[in-house]
């Protein structure tokens, strides 16, 4: 598999760290809503279908990506910059055809 | 000034070993650089960088991923966005760079004892390069000057094209003699000089 | 009555010979032979014996797709089995042992199976051995009873036990074209794609590439077709942009349209040149693939079809073009398509004797009638083979009427040395099926055609199921523009054959079944299974697919079913009463052909796995250092080589060190450089203490947690400058902190000015510990005093030692007054070696991580067995260093209920009663009852030996921690054996009010 980094071009998985789930806002450092933290560490969405997801080129430019990639085929729609979207993740794209299973609601549970 | 020690110890045995057919593909060396550098812009500041470096240096560096440039002495090119590892066979670069760049511009880090500099010449380097790395040696997406990071397993590298038939890698120290066995192991076929 | 040698033609060189063995008979071939084509020529035909039922078997095909011949390759102690003969290129001195034989390959035990053949149908294993135990001769317990027997008699070949001492390597590739076949079709696509200038990588199998033409008989642009092929490889190996890889299997298309190949760098030959690998494995990124991979010719099933002498006729006609190899002197052919009778008319036209063609076809082309005239063949239409005879080859076929479907008649017997057999082509669609869709089931053709592609990739020749030649060239040659984004290309550019046009499409029969008790028919001839165990599974209700394939094992041998696949479904189909795509097939996974083991794991084998290595390594050796593997790096664990024990040299060291000075290398602690104007902000925000107020030239102790509130890692981290902190970190976390200060900076604040830099590797660290410590820097450093009131505890200082910069830092691991030195890496044994006669009249003694383990649990600082992703800052006691006036990293979730329970285990020391060592990973028990392995309060996490108290200590986790100072437990390590009484104490065992290590 090959993943298009921004700045170094088209290289192997081997180079890169799968980073985590990026439909997941971290919420600011002085939030003291507990539940937002909760939901931030770890409610996670399972779709079956594109997923936005973090990878860094570790074995590369070491920049963190964002990367939207079908969990059914492997085939990566998009590739940029994380820090070129914000600090906050938007929120999560829903699947074709409904086939989305989303985990608990995210960051309002008690 | 005390003379650094070269990782390879032992491991650096210099000679002539040809192939079965006699030939010597490549030659294998350290170049042993007095400084290696690694500059870093914040963003938006990455032009201020590039011209602190090019006056510094005399290097002019274009603004392209992995754009970099050589002479006989000095080297440079970008590795990441406003990232750049410059090399000087003198002494002495981290101080001169770190005076003249800014804190508002970014930052300077020595890296002259931290990185060891391997340098791979001659018609069979890209043959052997090819063995450790999934990067694409030829002339045309790999023309000279540029760099390039990557990884061998757990080996992070820093290439550079220095030369017609000439790449220079720059890896962590504590990595380099078992890199640069493998090195010797996988020029062998090809036959190989070490210098 | 025998295979032999023609006089002529084929690829091999008569002039030279090559002597090899086989079942320690000596052999003679020539350059050029394969191991079939030589023992073929030598009379050879029994090659093997079946899996299960221990049946001669002789050659069946000619190519990779061979299921019977497999034998083992001998060099030096090193055994490699299951290589199929048609793909051992032979040489002087090969040595080769034919498979699952005993005690030899003609008189063979194990052949009274072939008796016992109805209890090893489908399914026997199932039935006998599994599950619950029903009299004496099932279920489990019988398995194990009958195993050894059973692996030995049923089987492949024996691996050899010795170390395989060849190199192999991996090699990445790139290129805009890669075309797997070099047949007419693959050579006309790199042609056309080279020719447009494209970066082309032609990979074949094959050492003598060119496919089809190196055994069609054709005429191919004036010139017969083998020589047209060299002809166009030699011009293709001529340009600069084209690499040939002969002897290279493609195996693995895999995403990004990158494609796992393997190339047999030297198995031709009698051992590797210099730091040749043996294999090599490519992992090659293609804009482009062109697949013109050809297809297999498919047998027939019929009672006997497994005899040595059946083989397809494709096999008689490459054995004979390319090897000159006659298979037999008098011969018949079984066919159900016109396309076979090449065969006989080659055959004969070599000096065989074609007794008969049997066609199953009542109705038989023109063109193939006038081919069967000329072969001098007796051309029975509307006929089958029904049986055969012979003992260890084939002597007699059993020929009988076919109408509808039906065998009629009275059978007659004709005498053969011989019997081709042709049931149809099926396009090799294996890479296809991996970068594509479900494959396509063409009624006309009989066969299963390659899917849609889901990657870059265009298919050529009979791999789309276009067989004749011409099709091909002209395929190649448009799959090859196409590739290169070029214009079609004119009708000039393609090649003129000159052959018999012959229909290749077959009749849609598979199997003949005469009525009553035949033989045995085999439809997967490498794993025994048989037509009468396809129908047994689909009676047993095993229908779909998959189950077939698993109850059965149809398909599941090393040839992975390239011969028996479409037959086993025919007859699926058949007793479903369905069609074939109806039945379905099943994708075909990688690897296309077997591949070693030693290419996939190539340079992570044996030595070069990375060692990451120290500035100090040599100096550690040569003094006797144990080095211990800690992750890559290597660290010495003891100074022995006094004839002391383990124990006894860390206790001498730590002992050492605590009475006068001790010296360790600390070069291996993670050390990240963290730079810019806001380095200050986020080191408050990933640590739980505060850094901001940190005065520049001063260190602090840190402690990181992680987002949900878990101890992740701690270390020291110095003010170098207003924007400058060198952190250091645990040497087994180096790497995952850099991360994760990464990840924050990238995506959780990418407004900080802030740069990282691993700068591990930069410095050198010699932590010098020791009541006499401060003597050995006053005694070298120049340029600093190093007195408590310039470098009092956390102060940092830079100076010289013998002429090199260094930095020192006072800070103590062992709880002793202790400094870290740092120098250029370049520099360390330098100023190593300094300390060393500096420290000498102090009587300095270096230490390995025993003793660092011994002086840290002594003083009770933890560390990864401590901070092991479970413990909080609390367990640890480090709250002191959980600021309130800030929020940081995981602070939000460091107070959830389960973390701030009283119940849970919390650090303690723990005293051995019984004189005894404490091992880590024992548990703590309250009640004294050695056979009680329950009610476990806690464990231990690192235990040793201390010198200071006397006695076996440890540091451990145990329920409720502090509360349970002073009192009695018991140490409970069922796995070695040990269980004793302990006293619970607190974690600082040594100086715990710290004046030894502030004075």
């Amino acid at each position: 598999m090959l993943i298009t980094c921004p700045y170094c071009g088209p290289r192997d998985l081997a180079e890169f760290s799968y980073q985590g789930d990026a439909n997941r806002p971290r919420p600011d450092q002085h939030d003291t809503d507990q539940a937002r933290w909760n939901a931030y560490v770890y409610d996670r969405s399972n779709p079956a279908g594109p997923h936005r997801e973090y990878w860094q080129h570790a074995g590369g430019c070491r920049k963190h990506l964002l990367i939207v990639r079908s969990t059914l085929t492997h085939a990566i729609e998009s590739v940029a910059f994380a820090g070129a979207q914000g600090a906050t993740p938007q929120a999560p794209r829903r699947a074709a055809k409904g086939r989305t299973k989303t985990g608990p609601a995210k960051g309002k549970k008690p | 000034m005390v003379e650094p020690v070269s990782p390879l110890g032992a491991a650096w045995k210099p000679g002539a070993y040809p192939n079965t057919a006699g030939e010597s593909g490549l030659v294998l060396s350290e170049t042993r650089p007095g400084s290696i550098v690694q500059a870093a812009a914040w963003r938006g500041r990455e032009k201020a960088l590039i011209a602190a470096i090019t006056s510094l240096t005399g290097l002019a560096l274009a603004d392209g991923a992995g754009a970099g440039r050589v002479d006989g002495t000095k080297a440079a090119f970008g590795f990441a966005p406003g990232k750049f590892l410059l090399v000087d066979q003198k002494e002495g670069l981290a101080a001169v760079l770190g005076a003249a760049v800014g804190v508002e511009t970014g930052t300077v880090t020595d890296l002259s004892h931290g990185r060891t500099a391997l340098r791979l010449a001659g018609p069979k380097a890209e043959w052997v390069l090819a063995k450790f790395f999934a990067l694409d040696f030829s002339q045309t997406a790999f023309p000279l000057g540029v760099g390039r990071a990557t990884s061998h397993h757990d080996i992070f590298a820093q290439i550079q094209r220095s030369g017609a038939e000439q790449f220079d890698l720059y890896v962590f120290r504590s990595f380099a003699r078992a890199l640069w066995t493998a090195l010797c192991h996988a020029s062998k076929e090809t036959g190989y000089r070490v210098e | 009555m025998s295979p032999r040698r023609s006089t002529e033609g084929g690829r091999i060189d008569r002039g030279r010979t090559i002597r090899f063995s086989f079942d320690g008979k000596t052999y003679q071939g020539h350059p050029g032979d394969t191991l079939a084509s030589a023992l073929m020529a030598n009379g050879v035909r029994l090659f093997g014996r079946s899996f299960k039922y221990h049946r001669p078997r002789g050659l069946l095909a000619a190519g990779v797709d061979e299921p019977n011949a497999l034998v083992t390759v001998l060099k030096g102690t090193v055994r490699e089995p299951n290589i199929a003969a048609t793909q051992i290129e032979i040489y002087e001195g090969l040595t080769v042992e034919s498979q699952n034989r005993f005690p030899s390959l003609d008189v063979d035990a194990g052949a009274v199976n072939q008796l016992a053949g109805g209890l090893l149908s489908a399914g026997f294993y199932y039935k006998t051995f599994m599950g619950p135990v029903i009299g004496p001769l099932r279920g489990t317990r019988f398995w194990m009873a009958c195993e050894h027997f059973i692996r030995r008699a049923a089987g492949l070949g024996r691996a050899g036990r010795d170390a395989d001492p060849d190199r192999y390597e991996r090699m990445n590739a790139f290129c805009d074209v890669l075309v797997v076949g070099a047949g007419p079709a693959g050579l006309m696509a790199a042609k056309a794609a080279a020719e447009a200038g494209k970066r082309v990588i032609l990979a074949d199998l094959d050492p003598v590439p060119g496919g089809s033409a190196n055994w069609s008989g054709e005429t191919i642009d004036g010139l017969p077709a083998a020589a047209w092929a060299q002809g166009t490889i030699e011009a293709l190996g001529a340009m600069d942009t084209v690499r040939l890889l002969p002897r290279t299997t493609v195996w693995g298309y895999y995403d990004g349209n990158t494609l796992a190949a393997l190339e047999r760098v030297a198995d031709h030959k009698p051992a590797p040149d210099r730091g040749e690998p043996r294999h090599r494995h490519w992992t090659i990124r293609a804009g482009a693939v062109v697949l013109a991979t050809g297809a297999f010719e498919r047998p027939l099933v019929f009672p006997g079809n497994d005899r040595p002498g059946v083989m397809l006729a494709d096999a008689a006609v490459r054995l004979l073009r390319e090897y000159g190899v006659v298979a037999g002197s008098r011969l018949a052919l079984f066919a159900n398509n016109d396309d076979a009778y090449r065969a006989a008319a080659a055959l004969a036209e070599a000096g065989a004797t074609i007794a008969a063609i049997v066609d199953m076809r009542d109705t038989v082309s023109p063109a193939a009638r006038a081919l069967a005239e000329r072969a001098g063949a007796e051309l029975l239409a509307g006929h089958a083979v029904t049986g055969t005879k012979g003992r260890k080859a084939i002597r007699e076929i059993t020929v009988q009427r076919l109408r509808e479907g039906e065998i009629t008649g009275q059978p007659r017997r004709i005498a053969v040395d011989c019997l081709l057999m042709s049931g149809g082509w099926s396009p090799a669609i294996h890479l296809a099926s991996q970068a594509g869709t479900a494959p396509r089931w063409d009624e006309a053709l009989q066969a299963f055609l390659p899917p849609k592609p889901t990657q870059n990739w265009v298919g050529a020749g009979a791999f789309a199921g276009r067989f004749a030649t011409a099709a091909a060239l002209a395929d190649g040659l448009a799959a090859g523009a196409k590739v290169a984004g070029g214009k079609p290309p004119r009708k000039s550019a393609q090649p003129r054959v000159e052959t018999l046009e012959l229909d290749i499409a077959p009749a849609p029969v598979f199997e003949i079944r005469p009525p009553g008790k035949a033989g045995k028919a085999f439809v997967d001839f490498q794993h025994d299974v048989t037509a009468e165990d396809v129908r047994q599974a689909h009676r047993e209700g095993f229908v779909s697919v998959e189950h077939l394939k698993r109850y059965t094992t149809l398909g599941m041998a090393t040839d992975q079913g390239k011969t028996s696949n479409v037959p086993g479904l025919a007859i699926m189909a058949e007793a479903r009463g369905i069609t074939v795509p109806e039945v379905g097939t099943t994708r075909f996974r990688p690897p296309f052909t077997p591949v070693s083991l030693g290419a996939l794991a190539a340079e992570r084998y044996g030595e070069l796995r990375p060692d990451r290595l120290t500035p100090m390594h040599d100096w550690h050796v040569e003094n006797g250092a144990t080095m211990y593997a800690a992750g890559l790096w290597y660290r010495p664990m003891i100074y022995g080589g006094r004839g002391e024990t383990v124990e006894q040299a860390y206790v001498r060291e730590a002992a050492a060190t605590r009475a006068g000075v001790g010296i360790v290398d600390v070069s291996t602690l993670g050390k990240i450089m963290v730079q810019g104007p806001d380095a200050a902000d986020f080191l408050d925000r990933v640590y739980t203490n505060t850094f901001s107020t940190l005065p520049v030239m001063k260190a602090r102790y840190g402690l990181m947690l992680r987002e949900d509130g878990l101890a992740y890692d701690d270390g020291t981290t110095w003010r170098l400058s207003q924007t400058d902190f060198l952190m250091t970190t645990t040497t087994a976390n180096a790497g995952k902190v850099m991360q994760q200060l990464e990840y924050y900076l990238d995506i959780v604040w990418p407004d900080l000015k802030v740069t990282l830099t691993s700068v591990s590797d930069q410095w050198a660290g010699a932590a010098i510990a020791g009541p006499r410590s401060r003597d050995v820097l006053a005694a070298c450093v120049a340029g600093t005093a190093v007195d408590n009131d310039t470098l009092p505890f956390m102060g940092i200082v830079r100076g010289e030692i013998d002429g090199v910069p260094v930095m020192i830092c006072r800070l103590s691991f062992s709880g002793e007054r202790a400094y870290e030195v740092y120098c250029g890496a370049g520099h360390g044994l330098h100023v190593w070696e300094a300390l060393m006669e500096a420290g000498k009249p102090f009587a300095i003694v270096p230490y390995g991580l025993e003793a660092l383990g011994t002086l840290r649990i002594e003083k009770g600082h933890v560390t990864g067995a401590e901070i092991d992703g479970r413990t909080t800052a609390r367990d640890l006691y480090l709250d002191w260093m959980l600021s309130k006036k800030k929020p940081f990293a995981g602070s939000m979730m460091m107070d959830r209920e389960g973390l701030c329970d009283d119940d849970r285990i919390r650090l303690v020391g723990i005293v051995a009663l019984d004189d005894r060592p404490l091992g880590g990973g024992a548990h703590i028990v309250e009640h004294n009852d050695p056979a009680e392995i329950r009610d476990s309060i806690g464990h231990v996490t690192a235990g040793c030996y201390s010198p200071a108290l006397g006695k076996y200590i440890a540091l451990a986790l145990v329920k409720g921690g502090k509360t349970r100072h002073g009192a009695r437990a018991f140490v409970s390590d069922p796995l070695r054996k040990r269980f004793g009484p302990v006293e619970i104490v607190s974690h600082h065992f040594y100086d715990p009010e710290g004046s030894r290590m502030h004075g």
